[in-house]
């Protein structure tokens, strides 16, 4: 751990922190896919955000998924479009936020770097979190720190014109001395749900003076996880889905009710095991409480996979080979941002991950 | 060393049929005694006997659970700990410390009371001076408190005792941690300021230190007082050997006017035999 | 007076004293705290000075006689003057005020527990507070304004730290054992009662709490500064005229009383005001633990023991470091701040442990 202390407060804060820290919407992003195509901006130095054709490789341990293969421009681009500057949005406090130059845009958190780097913009981006490491270029960047500890003046160092972030980003005092120093501060919600994603390409594209690329990427985004969506409710098994937030021995917990992992199992035709039993947010994984839940899926960020040593791993925890996903080794891993971002590669995650969990849908 | 103040000289304090009584235990059982100024009190009695309970009921460390202190005829409790200090000064059988204070910062520390009664710095420094004097602890003054000895740690401790200048002195056991040549002297010293007018009362194991120079010897046993008066009134082999149990012969002393105890030489087969 | 006065001067002989050596360390001595003073200031200019934000002396000195309506002819942009009014100079403020309070409460408690292991944690001042801030937290307290989140930690710490003394408390006397094991029962209490708290967080409020429990002073500002300078500047401006009560203190409590300090009142106006400044520095900066703890000991090993030298002394000293480490912090991987304790601690441990061993050689021990 990072410090020195003597307090009873030290034993919480440190469990807290790791709790917190590999909590799901703080995701890091990892990419297993690249966006979808989008527009051209009239920017020159764009070179760099081509998109990528996206195929859907990394994952599952057992599973051998289906891969989705994608590429081909869904939205229809606005060429020659500029950015229509200055712009009014609201933050998710439903504060106006002003902005009139995104020429010198710090992206706060992982899933707003991917987020207008997917828009094409992310030469715009100066700098981002440490949790932003998808697309490369975002995880390239000059890095201002992680998301939850930001410096205010390293912040104004760099000459921001705008920051985004979600509502991981803080603390609150420093996006305060932000707001007090001039730059304009929006902070998008990031509720899980897979709304999400959409709504938060709109709002950034809208910020970004760009709405109408926004909006056709928006909607790609929404079509391909609708297309997942009408994809997993043909699916005849409705598997009991784990998902467990593990960092080493000392942080083990299954997710329940109302955790981000919840809204995507469901969407890809799972039951959430932790919520059907009961658990609510992120409680340390009991064997007993492991075994009552019965999954037949473990669902897991492919850092916390490594970080127990692989599947073997994961077998090694008490109860986890009591139950019928340890029992046939049914370990599906992804990406944090990938997995839990809602960024605009959701879409495809959840066709990846309805495969994986289905296989008379293959 | 100054003179104690006139006007407190004709006082001393008193215990008033005292009780302590812990949950079922009686400490102290209607205990009364008096140290009047210009006498050395000498404390003696077997283990358990109620010494440093009735020292620290003197003291105000322990409040009695009946019975009154009489501190210059004012109940001890009217008094508040500054005046008190300025009356009374006690030497605790030990005094550890935690932190590395100069002997002569300790010695100094027994000015406290005084402060801001504009006393001269440059009083309050003989009269720390002359404390460390007169317990040979001078050439201590710089070292650190705990790294000293324990009898030179007590020798100190009696020089901030001593820096007081109280006039009611109480002792407990001021002689356990020192030689010979020590003894004889703080007992010296503790007489040499009741001749000058203050009340001392001292804790003694030591009989035979008692004798030699206590003014008045008070016997206590199972919380009660068994005898006070003279050496020659109380150590006698007859009370002493009823209140320590064990056989204690006395006879003058060789070469001063006192008792010389001389208790048997421990014998197993003897003290079995005698039951 | 005659006798006295040859005595006097036989203990001088003895000691050494009035010899040109005992002179130059009371001299040293004498300028101990000009030194630090002097000291103070270089850091807190120095600190003032050097930032991410690039801004020369000049600015600095433009821009701060600015705010008082003196014009230079010195050139500098709006959030230039916004980083250096806004962010750095209440960030300094705040950390020498919460350095000195956190140190000089330390000093004062370990003299009050004769335990040179004490710091503000020992009396339940922290966990207390965490219990507040992470109660408000999780209540939605935290929604009625900035003021709620330091205020419930603030009233945690104190409340937690009369709990204590309250406890401890018998027949009108708290023994200092007592004291203690009732701090470290209390303590137990409070981290119980945070745990259960943050077990029943949700995501977010997980979020805002270890914002909270990680000691840092990024989130300073002229309202939060302002809201805690009173209680930190009195406290810690009061605390040096007890300095000689803490030496009697240490030859132990009835010892104290002996020599005319009314022990258990000493004892209670001492405990509230370190719970007072206590509280203040972890409602606004969460609990930076090093400084309370090491600070006295490192003053102790320049200055020695005695309380009138080392309150105020521990009180610039921690003031110095502290703003000192927070300089590292936010300058040695800037725009990136690194984390304040990781500075505390690798900075000051290794210094620590060299005044320790030093100290060993020297005399012998420890005590």
């Amino acid at each position: 751990m990072f410090r020195v202390r003597f307090s009873r407060l030290t034993a919480v804060a440190c469990i807290a922190w790791l709790l917190v820290a590999c909590g799901s919407s703080s995701a890091t992003p990892t990419g297993s896919a690249g966006p979808v195509a989008t527009t051209t901006p009239t920017r020159s130095s764009v070179g760099a955000t081509t998109p990528v054709a996206a195929t859907v490789t990394r994952m599952a341990g057992g599973a051998t998924p289906a891969v989705a293969t994608r590429g081909t421009s869904a939205a229809s681009p606005v060429v020659g479009a500029t950015p229509q500057l200055p712009v009014t949005v609201s933050d998710k406090d439903g504060r106006p936020v002003t902005i009139s130059d995104v020429s010198r845009t710090i992206a706060l958190t992982g899933d707003v770097a991917e987020i207008i780097w997917a828009l094409g913009w992310g030469s715009s981006v100066i700098a981002t979190d440490t949790s932003a490491i998808y697309p490369p270029e975002a995880k390239s960047a000059p890095k201002i720190g992680y998301m939850r500890s930001l410096s205010a003046e390293g912040i104004l160092a760099l000459k921001p014109t705008v920051v985004i972030g979600n509502d991981s980003a803080g603390p609150p005092a420093v996006l305060e001395q932000l707001r007090g120093a001039g730059v304009p501060v929006l902070i998008i919600a990031n509720p899980s749900s897979l709304d999400t994603p959409a709504a938060k390409i709109r709002t950034i594209a809208t910020a970004m003076g760009i709405p109408a690329t926004g909006e056709a990427l928006a909607r790609q985004t929404q079509m391909e996880i609708d297309t997942a969506k009408a994809l997993a409710a043909k699916a005849t098994s409705k598997p009991r889905v784990a998902f467990l937030n593990l960092r080493g021995n000392q942080v083990q917990q299954l997710s329940g009710k109302g955790a981000p992992a919840q809204a995507v199992i469901e969407a890809a035709g799972g039951i959430d095991a932790g919520a059907a039993a009961g658990i609510s947010g992120y409680k340390p994984l009991t064997p007993e409480g492991l075994v009552t839940s019965q999954p037949e899926v473990y669902l897991l960020f492919t850092l916390s996979l490594e970080s127990v040593g692989g599947v073997d791993g994961l077998l090694a925890i008490p109860g986890v080979t009591e139950t019928p996903a340890g029992q046939q080794r049914r370990v599906l891993h992804y990406e944090d941002q990938y997995l839990l971002g809602f960024g605009p590669r959701t879409g495809k995650m959840l066709h990846e991950l309805t495969l994986a969990l289905h296989p008379e849908l293959r | 060393m100054r003179q104690p103040q006139r006007e407190s000289i004709q006082c001393g304090i008193a215990a008033q049929a005292v009780t302590v009584q812990v949950g079922t235990q009686r400490l102290l059982a209607q205990l009364s005694l008096v140290v009047r100024p210009g006498e050395v009190l000498a404390l003696a009695g077997p283990n358990g006997a109620g010494k440093s309970t009735l020292l620290r009921v003197l003291a105000g460390d322990l409040a009695p659970t009946s019975g009154v202190v009489l501190l210059d005829g004012r109940p001890l409790t009217t008094f508040r700990a500054r005046e008190l200090a300025l009356r009374r000064a006690v030497l605790p059988q030990q005094t550890v410390l935690q932190f590395a204070f100069a002997a002569r910062e300790v010695v100094t520390m027994g000015r406290h009371p005084h402060l801001g009664r504009n006393t001269p710095a440059e009083a309050d420094e003989a009269i720390v001076a002359a404390a460390m004097l007169k317990t040979e602890t001078a050439t201590l003054a710089a070292r650190a408190y705990p790294s000293l000895s324990g009898g030179e740690q007590s020798r100190v401790s009696l020089a901030r005792v001593l820096a007081q200048e109280a006039p009611i002195l109480l002792l407990d056991e001021p002689t356990a941690a020192l030689d010979l040549r020590h003894q004889q002297m703080v007992l010296a010293t503790a007489r040499e300021l009741a001749r000058a007018g203050a009340a001392v009362l001292a804790i003694m194991h030591d009989l035979n230190l008692a004798a030699t120079y206590a003014d008045q010897v008070a016997l206590l046993a199972h919380g009660q007082l068994v005898a006070v008066g003279r050496p020659w009134q109380v150590l006698t082999a007859e009370i002493l050997s009823t209140v320590f149990d064990y056989p204690i012969m006395v006879m003058p002393h060789p070469t001063c006017d006192c008792p010389l105890i001389i208790p048997a030489a421990y014998n197993t087969s003897a003290l079995l035999s005698s039951q | 007076m005659a006798t006295v006065k040859m005595q006097a001067q036989q203990v001088e002989a003895v000691t050494g004293r009035g010899s040109r050596l005992w002179w130059l360390a009371q001299r040293r001595m004498a300028l101990f705290l000009p030194f630090l003073v002097v000291l103070l200031v270089a850091v807190a200019l120095l600190s003032v000075g050097r930032g991410a934000v690039a801004l020369s002396p000049a600015q600095v000195l433009a821009i701060l006689l600015g705010k008082v309506g003196v014009g230079l002819d010195i050139p500098y942009t709006t959030q230039q003057a916004a980083v250096l009014w806004n962010i750095r100079l209440p960030r300094v403020v705040l950390s020498l005020l919460v350095g000195g309070g956190l140190a000089i409460a330390g000093a004062t408690l370990q003299g009050i527990f004769r335990n040179p292991l004490s710091d503000p944690g020992l009396i339940g001042v922290s966990s207390g507070a965490a219990v507040g801030a992470v109660g408000a937290i999780l209540f939605g307290l935290t929604a009625y304004g900035a003021f709620v989140l330091p205020m419930a930690a603030f009233g945690g710490g104190l409340a937690a730290t009369l709990v204590v003394y309250g406890l401890a408390r018998q027949g009108g006397r708290a023994e200092v054992v007592t004291l203690l094991l009732t701090g470290i029962a209390v303590n137990a209490i409070c981290g119980a009662l945070t745990g259960f708290l943050i077990f029943l967080a949700s995501d977010a409020q997980l979020r805002s709490i270890v914002f909270w429990s990680f000691g840092s002073l990024g989130g300073a500002t002229w309202t939060t500064t302002f809201a805690v300078a009173p209680l930190i500047l009195v406290g810690t401006l009061m605390l040096p005229r007890w300095g000689g009560v803490l030496n009697l203190l240490a030859l132990g409590e009835q010892e104290a009383r002996h020599l005319g300090v009314e022990t258990e009142r000493m004892r209670l106006i001492l405990i509230v005001i370190t719970a007072l400044i206590t509280g203040a520095a972890v409602a606004v900066c969460g609990t930076i633990a090093f400084v309370g703890l090491v600070v006295p000991h490192l003053v102790r090993l320049i200055a020695g023991p005695d309380h009138r030298t080392l309150l105020p002394a521990s009180a610039l000293a921690g003031a110095i470091l502290l703003t000192l480490a927070d300089l590292v912090a936010r300058t040695i991987a800037a725009p990136v701040e690194v984390p304040l304790g990781v500075v505390t601690a690798l900075a000051g441990g290794p210094f620590f442990l060299w005044l320790l061993y030093r100290t060993r050689q020297a005399h012998g021990g420890w005590g």
